[in-house]
């Protein structure tokens, strides 16, 4: 195949060729990943609709493709049709459906193309089903054939191969941590200053998004301050650092347990005690959550957000921040997988807390905050681009009500979608991570 | 797909304006997509960054790492942002023609 051929979006001729036994695959595959737990799911929804007005996209749009309940019961007919007795016998009377070619197309436009897995609907249903999840195993079944947008499986693809998710070279990994070192050097007036690399025996081994090294390192060096000032033992690693995890979004539970083994084989290599992740709000929850199952083995070492060591630094006076740096009012947007799904809701309040003088809260917040509309790897699926700048509005107009000009956002994903709201909605604001706010208020003796 | 038109010349882009074949390069294509960006005017500054960027990528089928910019124009990292408000990748990277880079982008 030609490079320029490459380039093209070929999802509808991949979805053309599916084959009769491509659909017999997805279908096994589809049943394999569903536990009794999950069947139950599967037969639970009583339509009360109280989904409707959690998910941005139906809030955004109004239409009922759109609607959590909907994208539910695309799964759901499948599932009676080909495997409860009921569904298989008299499909009329379970709303069992035919999985076919256009099926396979609805399932991509409606399951990869209107969801962010943001989990929402899963905390709003009154029956407690986990519908984000059951979306993720029906991607799953879709991923088994081969029938992912290519922007998202382009991601995974590049991380399986080269080793992260943007094809970085080693040596212009290793070359660009030397040249923030220098910066770091600079920036603290300490030419013992470091941005350690593969240093044996330290205490954290920190993960960070290839996104940084490739366009934005100062949030690298922005973490790095902090490490410094604090006086911590840290490391990175000259290769498997990618804290990203695409085949999450994905459903590809293979390539998420391979990406996730790379961590693992980091901290074995390095002898590290915790393994602490850059703001990536998937890559928590893969690396945190659900990395012990896909590679069906417990952690044996402690995994942290960077947003709790820098919390703990606080509190225990290990750095100082003056707020009066950070003098413009930010707020504060709470990334699903980081927040919602992940667990990690007071530490990032609590470190702006100290290191602005003016923090508003977005409404809603916290677990029950809106996605920005990136996640679910969104951001790569450029098919859908339009339809995730639409759904955007929610988040767009959140922040404009708070009157902030910084937004903090734990994540790096979240903070593209951000900056695309910016200059679609015109909301005059900055995107930054948390530590980049922290950093800037930090006080270096 | 969608495409833009420069003069008189239709020349496909995907949906977030990025060209969908990096051939379909020129001048006049870097300084219509630049407007889309909301950069009215590309200086010699803007210019020594699509250049490099979009030789770079001809030579190697990469996008430069954000250092070798700095380092090979001279510039700031804070002044590439200044010339380009989308940052390296949505800015930069989509007026020197080159397709949508992988991962968090």
């Amino acid at each position: 195949m030609s490079e320029k051929a490459l380039k093209k979006d070929l999802l509808e001729e991949k979805i053309k060729q599916v084959k009769p036994e491509d659909l017999v695959k997805a279908l096994q595959v589809f049943r394999d990943k569903l536990s009794q737990e999950y069947a139950a799911y599967l037969n639970s929804c009583v339509h009360c609709g109280l989904c409707a007005d959690s998910c941005h996209y139906f809030l955004a749009d109004k239409d009922v493709q759109s609607l959590p309940a909907y994208k539910l019961n695309l799964a759901q007919g499948i599932f009676k049709k080909y495997f409860s007795f009921v569904g298989k016998n008299i499909p009329g009377w379970t709303g069992a459906k035919e999985f076919n070619q256009a099926m396979v197309k609805e399932w991509v436009d409606s399951l990869f193309g209107r969801c962010t897995m943001c989990g929402r609907c899963s905390l709003n249903c009154s029956l407690g089903i986990n519908i984000h999840l059951l979306i993720r195993k029906a991607r799953s079944a879709l991923a088994s054939i081969g029938v992912v947008p290519p922007g998202l499986q382009s991601t995974v693809d590049t991380a399986l191969e080269k080793g992260n998710n943007m094809g970085i070279p080693r040596k212009d990994w290793i070359e660009t941590v030397e040249w923030l070192e220098e910066e770091l050097q600079d920036e603290v007036g300490d030419k013992q200053a470091r941005l350690p690399m593969d240093k044996k025996g330290a205490r954290i081994f920190y993960a960070i998004n290839p996104r940084e090294p490739m366009f934005f390192p100062l949030s690298i060096l922005a973490v790095g301050k902090i490490l410094y000032a604090a006086g911590e033992s840290w490391t990175l690693s000259s290769d498997n650092y990618d804290v990203t995890n695409y085949g999450y979004f994905a459903g590809n539970d293979e390539a998420a347990a391979t990406m996730s083994r790379r961590l693992v084989q980091s901290m074995e290599k390095l002898g590290c005690k915790t393994l602490v992740l850059a703001e990536c709000g998937h890559g928590f929850s893969s690396a945190r959550w659900e990395a012990p199952e896909w590679l069906n083995k417990k952690h044996d070492f402690e995994v942290k957000s960077i947003l709790e060591i820098v919390a703990d630094y606080i509190r225990q006076g290990r750095i100082k921040l003056d707020p009066s740096r950070n003098s413009e009012p930010v707020t504060l947007h709470d990334p699903c997988n980081q927040v919602r799904l992940g667990g990690i809701v007071e530490e990032q309040r609590f470190t702006l807390k100290h290191a602005v003088s003016h923090f508003i809260e977005m409404k809603p917040n916290r677990e029950k905050n809106f996605c920005c509309g990136g996640g679910g790897g969104q951001l790569a699926m450029t098919r859908f681009s339009q339809k995730r700048l639409q759904v955007g509005q929610i988040k767009a107009d959140q922040i404009r009500k708070t009157g902030a000009k910084i937004v903090a956002a734990p994540c790096h994903n979240c903070i593209d979608q951000l900056m695309e709201l910016n200059k679609h909605y015109k909301l005059g604001v900055e995107a930054m991570t948390i530590c980049e706010i922290a950093a800037v208020a930090l006080i270096i003796n | 797909m969608p495409f833009i038109e420069v003069k008189g010349k239709k020349i496909e882009v995907n949906e977030e304006g990025f060209l969908a074949n990096h051939e379909d390069w020129a001048k006049e294509v870097a300084e219509l997509i630049a407007k889309e960006e909301g950069i009215e005017n590309l200086t010699d500054d803007h210019w020594a960054v699509i250049n490099y960027i979009r030789n770079y990528y001809l030579e190697k089928k990469l996008a430069p790492m954000v250092r070798k910019l700095c380092k090979n124009t001279g510039f700031q990292l804070r002044y590439i942002f200044e010339l380009f408000p989308s940052g390296p990748a949505r800015g930069a990277c989509k007026v020197a023609g080159l397709p949508k880079p992988d991962g968090c982008v």
